[in-house]
């Protein structure tokens, strides 16, 4: 049986790609290696209690906000979000604290107390902003004018942009110091990456009671009741040509499936890999994304906690150790490059929160010498690797939280090998491919390949992060049904 | 570097990584149809010839690079000294 398209990863990219695709009456099928679908979005269990991988909170959720229109068309609105506190982002650099508040205009104000010399420089960041917010659909409004406002966002550097606006390195790492959800290196993050990554929080920050499962299970549920299918234990191991066409993607299993069309939702060394011959993949374009740079991967501390030891707080805190947060991003030293604290929304009357994660950018080199090995038989160089960097999130996460280890329950970690394992993300990469500001052109990819028929998605193509990697699924069908039909089912819905 | 060392050097790689015979890189050959470049594989010239010779082509000066020779003197022009 021939299907319209055949999707191959269960990441967020490509379970959106799906129920977009299915919803336009197209027959899908979704290819996931792993048992269960998900991808980074996905949770484990141990003894009883669901742990978060990738997904913590997300912004833009209320109405007419950046991601509302998105996620009520995908079904997942009625999900029960959680509204994080005004001053939902807290941030300690050293001995300072700093709060990010939701809402543009609560945002210019409490910093404009900190900073008063810098109210008119802060009015103007909140309203760039606004305008990424409200412009981030335009690409795919057929109506919209067409301006080369974000392409000069994709060639300033963020970091460059920050401290010729401020020219004061506080109020940088304050403004910055939220931005564990993007790799902050000076000479590559484009403006374009940090205000989108940044701005839809501003509009509103929610977190999920429950876990990430709960979006994977509501968009899987969502496929199947409009007719579409996703297979997990699928490992596509191939994608085969027949008449000039890429016509079969092969699995481990020794299944082969036909469709029209293949999107795939791993990295894009990954589809390079899976078509392995192909007239129209020539070398030029399988040698420019094998030198494409990754973004570096997270380590996770996931604690459960005794019950009723620590009140539930409802912001996220961040925690650097010492001023110069963008110099952190390539710590090799643990907990070096800023924690973040994430606390999972406990069940419905309970005050005491029941899980915490601990959240640090942790660079491939430190993981470099285990590659080779397999999870659960790393060897104990390893165990000791973790353990250090657990201890120090835990000092770290003290300073705000005194008493934390003595609240522990049980506690698990993952490194970004645990990530390179799952989901095959090279070095682990917690954000896929690095976009660079120097040369966008190169690094910030194109849902088409040479191969007609091949597309790909998630979050190594435009934009990374939940409401990123649904905006780029969009322009993946886009390519594929055109922008119009995308934008009028989407964002022209009647309620 | 020569010219004659772009050329050579150019050629060989762009058969290499284009897939494509050396010997129907004619110099005054329109590169686009030689190579059955689309826009998407423009981009991946630009990056190979950035990689090779590190010289970077902005998306403006490409319309003024249509035969091989243009290319042979635009990398000339621009080779890092």
């Amino acid at each position: 049986m021939k299907r319209d398209v055949v999707i191959i990863g269960s990441g967020l990219g490509g379970l959106v790609c799906a129920f977009v695709l299915s919803r336009m009456g197209r027959s899908v099928l979704v290819l996931e290696k792993e048992r269960q679908p998900g991808g980074c979005l996905q949770s484990y269990r141990r003894r009883g209690w669901n742990f978060d991988t990738g997904f913590h909170y997300v912004g833009g959720l209320a109405e007419g906000q950046s991601l509302h229109a998105a996620f009520d068309y995908l079904g997942l609105l009625s999900l029960p979000w959680h509204r994080l506190d005004p001053a939902s982002e807290r941030i300690r650099i050293g001995e300072r604290m700093f709060s990010l508040m939701q809402g543009y205009e609560a945002f210019a104000d409490t910093l404009s107390a900190q900073f008063p010399s810098q109210r008119k420089a802060l009015s103007e960041y909140v309203a760039l902003l606004a305008q990424t917010n409200r412009s981030s659909a335009d690409v795919l409004n057929p109506r919209a004018e067409v301006t080369d406002w974000g392409t000069s966002l994709w060639g300033t550097g963020a970091y460059a942009y920050l401290m010729n606006t401020f020219h004061d390195a506080e109020l940088v790492d304050a403004l910055s110091g939220a931005s564990l959800k993007m790799e902050l290196k000076r000479d590559s993050l484009p403006l374009f990456t940090f205000l989108h990554g940044n701005g839809s929080y501003v509009e509103s920050s929610w977190r999920l009671r429950g876990d990430g499962s709960l979006l994977v299970d509501a968009l899987v549920r969502g496929i199947r009741s409009q007719g579409g299918e996703v297979l997990c234990g699928s490992e596509v191991t191939k994608l085969s040509e027949a008449n000039g066409r890429l016509a079969y993607a092969c699995c481990a299993n020794g299944e082969c499936y036909e469709a029209d069309t293949f999107i795939c939702d791993a990295h894009p060394a990954v589809a390079c890999r899976l078509v392995e011959q192909s007239r129209l993949l020539r070398n030029v374009y399988r040698s420019r994304i094998a030198r494409l740079e990754n973004t570096s991967g997270m380590f996770t501390l996931a604690l459960r906690l005794k019950p009723r030891t620590f009140p539930y707080v409802n912001w996220n805190q961040y925690i650097y150790r010492e001023p110069g947060v963008w110099s952190a991003a390539d710590a090799e030293v643990p907990a070096g490059g800023g924690l973040m604290v994430s606390c999972r929304v406990p069940q419905e009357g309970n005050a005491y929160a029941e899980q915490i994660d601990l959240l640090t950018p942790m660079p491939w080199s430190v993981c470099r010498m285990w590659q080779d090995t397999e999870p659960g038989r790393r060897g104990e160089a390893y165990a000791a690797m973790k353990a250090d960097w657990a201890e120090a999130c835990l000092t770290l996460a003290e300073e705000c939280f005194p008493g934390l280890r003595s609240m522990i329950a049980e506690q698990y970690t993952s490194t970004p090998l645990t990530y390179a394992h799952y989901t095959y993300s090279p070095q682990g990469s917690a954000y896929g491919v690095r976009k660079d500001f120097r040369n966008p052109l190169q690094t910030v990819l194109s849902a088409r390949t040479p191969i007609p028929n091949l597309l790909l998605t998630g979050q190594s193509l435009m934009l990374h992060g939940l409401q990123g990697v649904t905006m780029t699924a969009l322009f993946t069908c886009a390519a594929l049904v055109g922008k119009e039909k995308v934008w009028s089912e989407v964002f022209l819905r009647e309620p | 570097m020569t010219r004659e060392d772009i050329i050579k050097t150019v050629n060989s790689a762009l058969a290499e990584e284009f897939e494509v015979e050396e010997n129907i890189l004619d110099p005054e050959a329109n590169i686009k149809e030689t190579l059955s470049l689309d826009s998407l594989s423009l981009v991946d010239l630009v990056a190979l010839i950035q990689q090779t010779y590190k010289v970077k082509i902005p998306v403006a000066d490409l319309p003024s690079i249509q035969t091989f020779n243009n290319l042979y003197d635009y990398i000339e022009a621009h080779l890092p000294k």
